[in-house]
């Protein structure tokens, strides 16, 4: 099964190539989302069918991030049924194909990330997420579409060569031992040399971290999200920031085994308040609401970062608050497609009183910014109630106030933009352009947001017991 | 004999940042890509059929002739030549440079006990590669200029991995070529595109895209 996740896309592109129509583009993509899912489901149903082999596996360890991956894109593949549509009016044949071959490279990329159970193997696909990625932050070919993919391409390739750096200097401290795979590397880990372990640590969370999107080290971020179409900016935001999340997340327990958790913790969390403090600062400045919800995302990469470098009950709000950041975000971005389609602008100061034009968008925008500002019953009130909780009981009080402060600070400044924005003056200039457009936004383009927010929600107030189990067996 | 030849890997960092030729660099690159390859040939022994052959293509075919001969069609397309816009004047660049590769070879000659597991001259020179590529990076103002140093610490870092006493697992290897092709396809794909779209090569024409001033 785990063999067909991974073959399936390379078919599907092969098909997609030799046919190029629009209709099969669509097919193809859902197509793939549905059995990525059904791979998802057999591990509660049928774990027997999945069967893991050398390189890629389906355990507690990755299961939920594997879960997070495949509803993200179940729903954007059904949003980009109507978004490509509008899409096919400005761009050929070929090119839409071409659109459709990458995101599925970019997903099987994603997903060999999240199932590879070797260091080496997660690197080579991340690395793979960058090239497929590029192309279609660059889709529209614009000046600005290409600044933003030069800049992602660049900076993370950097990034990731960094990474590579400290692979190398893991081997260096795993001495005798000649393997990248996860389980080895865990067994093995109370043998490693601490400091080429400290140092390998800071390669990887550098380089890794440029891809997670942790500051200061988050540049080509704000860019290259705010300049993607939206359905790619919703994966970029809501999965791809986890697949390299859950690599540091890996390494870092080899550095708890190896028992350098001090070292790590400190990097963490400094790496981590640092992205707070970025987002609060510069989300004030910001006059485009996909840079704004960018800069949100990398607010909550922080928050993750914060998470695990506290541990203890912190680990569950850990997985809780990834869950709800991913449903939340791509709900925010799905919705800013369809506030751009109508307002064909991506400035904060020239979207006014959506409520008055399109209901269901509005509503859909301000509750998606409710869910990502943590508004109970949002299940990232829940994670971040535990947050402060594990800063309290680790009596760190002045993190906690800092914390607190940083988070209000940013929950301020957006939640400003999007009154304003739902709520404004009506502008007669952009009434006409948003009327002609209204017909552009039809059912597909709402349902997969409403589904996302309605997740983000109920998990705030139950939280089914098999989750429990997966989340509980994922922080270990 | 190695050590010569890494010394002189070393030393061509000090001449990338003297020149602001670009031609120059791309012989940079060719002339890396040979010294790494005779790094490999004289470690070959003991190392299998499989690794040696990987090796060689990676070395001399992909490093030594196959990326120095698509930046030259590159150049000649985008008809580059000059990279004279750093932000620092070519003497502090080299001086800087140059104080970068003593401290690597300061670390070739440190007697630490953590060290005892690597080849510490490789690894003090392909450090110092590594920083001097990225110092480089930032001063330099030419997107063809930082695409090369991109590549030249891909090379350190190739040189970083034969520093350690062990055979490399096979993935690590396979994680340089990809980074290799990583390089050129941002030469493929963007560079002729920026080309296209604005006009030169200049990262000053990239710094459209601002929080507070944002244009649709």
């Amino acid at each position: 099964m785990i063999s067909l996740v991974l073959i399936l896309p390379v078919v599907l592109c092969i098909l997609l190539f030799l046919f190029k129509n629009n209709t099969l583009n669509s097919i193809a993509v859902v197509a793939y989302a549905f059995v990525h899912f059904i791979l998802g489901l057999s591990y509660f149903i049928k774990p027997d069918i999945i069967q893991n082999n050398q390189y890629f596996c389906l355990n507690a360890a990755n299961i939920v991030f594997y879960l997070v991956l495949s509803i993200v894109f179940i729903l954007t593949a059904l949003y980009n049924i109507g978004y490509s549509k509008n899409l096919s009016l400005k761009f050929d044949r070929r090119k839409m194909t071409l659109y459709s071959i990458m995101i599925l490279t970019f997903v099987f990329s994603m997903t060999g990330a999240v199932l590879s159970d070797n260091l080496g193997l997660s690197w080579i696909f991340i690395e793979g997420t960058t090239l497929a990625s590029a192309y279609l932050i660059y889709f529209d070919k614009t000046k600005h579409s290409i600044e933003a993919a030069w800049k992602y391409v660049f900076i993370c390739s950097i990034g990731i060569a960094l990474a590579f750096v400290g692979i190398i200097l893991l081997t260096i401290a795993e001495g005798s031992l000649d393997s990248l795979n996860y389980v080895d590397l865990m067994n093995s880990a109370a043998n490693f040399n601490h400091f080429w372990m400290n140092v390998s640590f800071v390669f990887i969370l550098f380089g890794i971290g440029t891809k997670m999107g942790l500051a200061p080290v988050h540049f080509w971020l704000p860019d290259a999200h705010a300049e993607a179409p939206s359905p790619i900016s919703a994966l970029l935001s809501a999965t791809l920031l986890n697949c390299a999340f859950l690599i540091i997340l890996n390494v870092y327990k080899i550095m708890i085994a190896a028992n350098c958790i001090a070292f790590a913790r400190i990097m963490l969390l400094t790496m981590g308040f640092l992205s707070l403090f970025i987002t609060s600062v510069f989300l004030y400045h910001t006059n485009n609401y996909k840079r704004m919800l960018a800069y949100s995302s990398i607010e909550n990469m922080g928050i993750l970062a914060i998470a695990a470098s506290l541990g203890g009950i912190a680990y569950y709000a850990l997985i809780l608050h990834l869950i709800g950041h991913s449903f939340a975000k791509a709900s925010f971005f799905l919705t800013s497609g369809n506030i751009l389609e109508l307002f064909q602008t991506k400035k904060i100061k020239s979207v006014h009183s959506i409520i008055s034009y399109d209901k269901k968008t509005a509503w859909l925008w301000t509750a998606s910014f409710l869910g990502i500002c943590a508004f109970p019953p949002s299940v990232l009130f829940v994670s971040e109630f535990l947050i402060v909780k594990a800063f309290i009981i680790q009596k760190h009080f002045i993190l906690c106030a800092l914390f607190l402060f940083l988070l209000t600070v940013i929950l301020f400044g957006m939640g400003k933009a999007v009154i304003n924005m739902v709520f404004g003056e009506k502008n007669k200039e952009k009434e006409i352009i948003v009327k002609q457009n209204l017909s552009k936004i039809t059912a597909i383009m709402y349902l997969p947001q409403f589904v996302l927010l309605a997740m983000t929600f109920i998990l705030g107030i139950y939280i089914p017991k098999v989750l429990d189990v997966v989340i509980r067996c994922t922080i270990g | 004999m190695v050590n010569g030849l890494v010394i002189l890997f070393g030393l061509t960092m000090l001449y990338l940042s003297a020149t602001s030729r670009l031609i120059a660099h791309v012989k940079i690159l060719f002339v890396q890509g040979l010294l790494l390859f005779l790094i490999c040939a004289l470690g070959f022994n003991g190392t299998s059929v499989g690794t040696i052959v990987f090796l060689t293509f990676e070395t001399l075919f992909v490093k030594a002739i196959l990326i120095p001969w698509f930046l030259n069609k590159v150049l000649k397309k985008t008809r580059s030549n000059r990279d004279t816009d750093a932000n620092i004047a070519h003497f502090y660049c080299l001086f800087i440079s140059s104080l970068i590769l003593f401290a690597g070879f300061m670390f070739c000659i440190a007697d630490i006990p953590s060290l005892a597991m690597i080849n510490t001259f490789c690894f003090g020179i392909a450090l110092s590669t590594i920083i001097i590529s990225l110092w480089l990076i930032t001063i330099k103002r030419n997107i063809l200029s930082n695409v090369i140093e991109f590549i030249t610490m891909e090379n350190g870092i190739f040189l970083l991995s034969l520093s350690v006493a062990k055979e490399m697992p096979i993935l690590v290897n396979i994680g340089v070529l990809l980074d290799v092709f990583i390089a050129i396809y941002i030469l493929g794909l963007f560079v002729s595109e920026i080309n296209s779209e604005l006009g030169d090569m200049e990262i000053a024409h990239l710094s459209d895209l601002k929080d507070c001033e944002y244009n649709d």
